[in-house]
């Protein structure tokens, strides 16, 4: 059979740089465990939600003005003159929280699989990466509709920066670019917000790499040897991708048609207002549990210190995790341990909704405490623990 | 793992509402608008208008709106065009009142807003919007008495929905202050209901083209996932 013109196009493409190949290779061929659980959806949708992002964003960026004066009003020009502007805005609002809830789903997976453990352990530094820049991303992007959380909220959370020894107070006078969050801090802030997702893009594309490098891990924990216990991406995952695509954008249509305001703050369609403080000043409800931890400690310095240390210390987790055995399923107690952790997560996150007065106080500290010590007696809990029987193969 | 996450899924929901913090929560009312398919009616949007017009904006401006904006709530060209010419105005001028920043600060102390997205600023929106202009004393109550035992401060008025109770908004709705083109009575609850409902377009002027837009989307996505799924089902027949 002789090859079509287009054939030879691609062949002749492909020897000089050869896209065709790879692609074939990591999204065609690229060979995945066959007993992946629905739970393994959730990396290829968070790459979704991504794109979903930088995609509405662009556009918003187009009509947008990063002017302390003209800020507001630009976003109100988006929603009532700019056609379907309402839309793209509604995605990229309501997308920012999906993209929170798909990470967090993503990153839990990965605890409860033993997704982190060698030789992934790089791959999961990515992850990590990943999760600050995210959050980088998303506190600068809610301060540019400068309504009166977004104002409040930027002035809380750079202010922590002062709390650094000798240089706190000049560091945070740079970040601002004044000596208060004003309209350099705005524009800065805009540059920063476009400029990190892509960022952001290129450490998934590490974490893409160190992932095809080992393949993914599987439900059952165990190194895959046989041919037998892997499937083709294409087309298995591709449509089981595809399925779970539909089940995420039915209640993320949802919230944007018909709830877009519900995991907002009534506050941000204030102006923001330098004279007026909010009652309560909250962040977006995906920083809460860390902002419960921030508010547990007594010590502002301390204070922030626990709050980055309690993502940070995710990158030690391989090494704290001492026990052999991967899966949560294989292992009676870690497993418990494991779902308080997710539990406390919860609980803190609604403890950082509340003020910080009375019984809040102390169920924030005990939580703040349990978090801590989760990860703290994991290397007791990996020499002590009798793994269930792990099978061999699948 | 699956316990977990439905576990997860039930805890987020109440989780990441926000209380709204301040007066008593407003009565829930029954707004037309609140359907999954909605629509404006143009009768009360009109009402809510001459409202808005004619005693809000003494004081308030709705600085997004112009009159031309009322052409995608039912109003037609000529309808617009009329309503603009009672006020002096061009269909594309916007609703800015007469009272000067400088004039509000001298006689209220404080800068007054602007009304145009007020349902979406405050928590419970159009209900505690209407909870407020209903919700004025002469006075304080008995029940409040000793919240205030040296009677409301200068310039206040005490106010149910209000956070605080102490308001500096005198209260603006009065019987029979405006008279409706369809000769509707003018009470004080009729002209909160229709105002707050004006308000609501106001604040939300893309509500009805979200709402249709949201149904035509998710019957596609059930079908296509529906789809899906059973594609799904045929591709992994033979894995085992």
């Amino acid at each position: 059979m002789s090859k079509s013109n287009t054939q030879k196009a691609i062949e002749w493409f492909d020897y000089r740089l050869p896209i065709f190949s790879f692609m074939k290779h990591s999204a065609v061929e690229y060979p995945t465990p066959k007993n992946l659980s629905y739970m393994w959806n959730f990396g290829s949708l968070a790459g979704i939600a991504l794109v979903l992002q930088i995609l509405t964003g662009i556009f918003l960026a187009m009509h947008y003005k990063p002017d302390v004066n003209l800020a507001f009003d630009s976003i109100q020009h988006i929603m009532r003159d700019v056609n379907s502007g309402w839309l793209i805005r509604n995605m990229h609002m309501v997308g920012a929280s999906f993209f929170f809830i798909v990470v967090y789903i993503h990153m839990a997976r990965g605890m409860y699989y033993g997704s982190y453990k060698g030789p992934r352990e790089v791959l999961w530094w990515m992850g990590v990466i990943i999760f600050f820049l995210m959050m980088a991303t998303a506190f600068m992007g809610y301060v540019l509709p400068w309504g009166q959380m977004s104002f409040w909220g930027a002035t809380v959370i750079t202010n922590l920066l002062s709390v650094i020894p000798f240089v706190g107070e000049h560091v945070v006078i740079w970040l601002w670019g004044g000596y208060s969050v004003g309209d350099a801090t705005l524009n800065r802030f805009f540059s920063l917000h476009y400029l990190l997702p892509f960022v952001i893009f290129a450490v998934v594309f590490l974490h893409l790499w160190a992932l095809h490098t080992h393949k993914s891990n599987n439900p059952v924990g165990i190194d895959l040897k046989k041919d037998t216990d892997f499937i083709p991406f294409h087309p298995y995952y591709t449509i089981k991708d595809i399925f779970g695509l539909g089940v995420y954008l039915i209640p993320f249509t949802f919230m944007v048609c018909y709830a877009p305001e519900y995991l907002g703050h009534p506050d941000n369609y204030i102006p923001a207002d330098p004279m007026v403080t909010p009652a309560h000043i909250v962040p977006e409800w995906y920083f809460l549990p860390f902002y419960a931890i921030l508010r547990a400690v007594p010590d502002k310095l301390l204070g922030v210190i626990a709050m980055v240390a309690a993502i940070a210390i995710l990158f030690i987790l391989p090494w704290l995790d001492t026990s052999k055995v991967r899966s949560a399923r294989f292992r009676p107690l870690f497993r418990p341990l494991l779902i308080l952790f997710f539990a406390n997560m919860f609980v803190l996150g609604w403890v950082g909704a509340k003020p910080p007065e009375g019984i809040y106080i102390v169920i924030g500290r005990l939580a703040t405490f349990y978090h801590f010590a989760f990860f703290l007696i994991l290397p007791l809990v990996g020499m002590f623990e009798k793994p269930k029987p792990v099978p061999k193969s699948l | 793992m699956k316990t977990l996450f439905t576990l997860a899924l039930a805890t987020l929901i109440p989780a990441m509402s926000f209380a709204a913090g301040g007066g008593a929560a407003p009565v829930e009312q029954d707004w037309s608008f609140k359907g999954i398919t909605p629509d404006w009616d143009k009768e009360q949007l009109l009402r809510g208008y001459t409202v808005a017009t004619q005693v809000c904006m003494s004081c308030h401006s709705f600085k997004y709106i112009s009159h031309r904006n009322l052409m995608k709530a039912k109003f037609t060209e000529a309808d617009v065009k009329a309503l603009a010419a009672d006020m002096d105005l061009g269909i594309n001028d916007k609703l800015i009142s007469q009272l000067t920043a400088e004039d509000a600060e001298a006689v209220y102390g404080k800068s007054i807003p602007d009304l145009s997205l007020m349902n979406k600023a405050r928590g419970n929106g159009a209900d505690y919007v209407f909870a407020l202009l209903t919700g004025y004393e002469d006075g304080v109550p008995a029940k409040y008495a000793h919240d205030f035992e040296s009677g409301l401060p200068d310039g206040g008025y005490f106010n149910h929905a209000f956070p605080g109770h102490v308001i500096a908004m005198p209260q603006p709705l009065n019987d029979d202050q405006v008279e409706y083109r369809d000769g509707t009575s003018a009470t004080v609850e009729q002209m909160a209901k229709d105002v707050t409902y004006f308000m609501q377009w106001t604040a939300e002027p893309e509500l009805l083209a979200r709402k249709k837009l949201g149904v035509y989307i998710m019957l596609y996505l059930l079908i296509f996932t529906a789809l899906a799924y059973a594609l799904k089902r045929q591709i992994w027949k033979d894995v085992h």
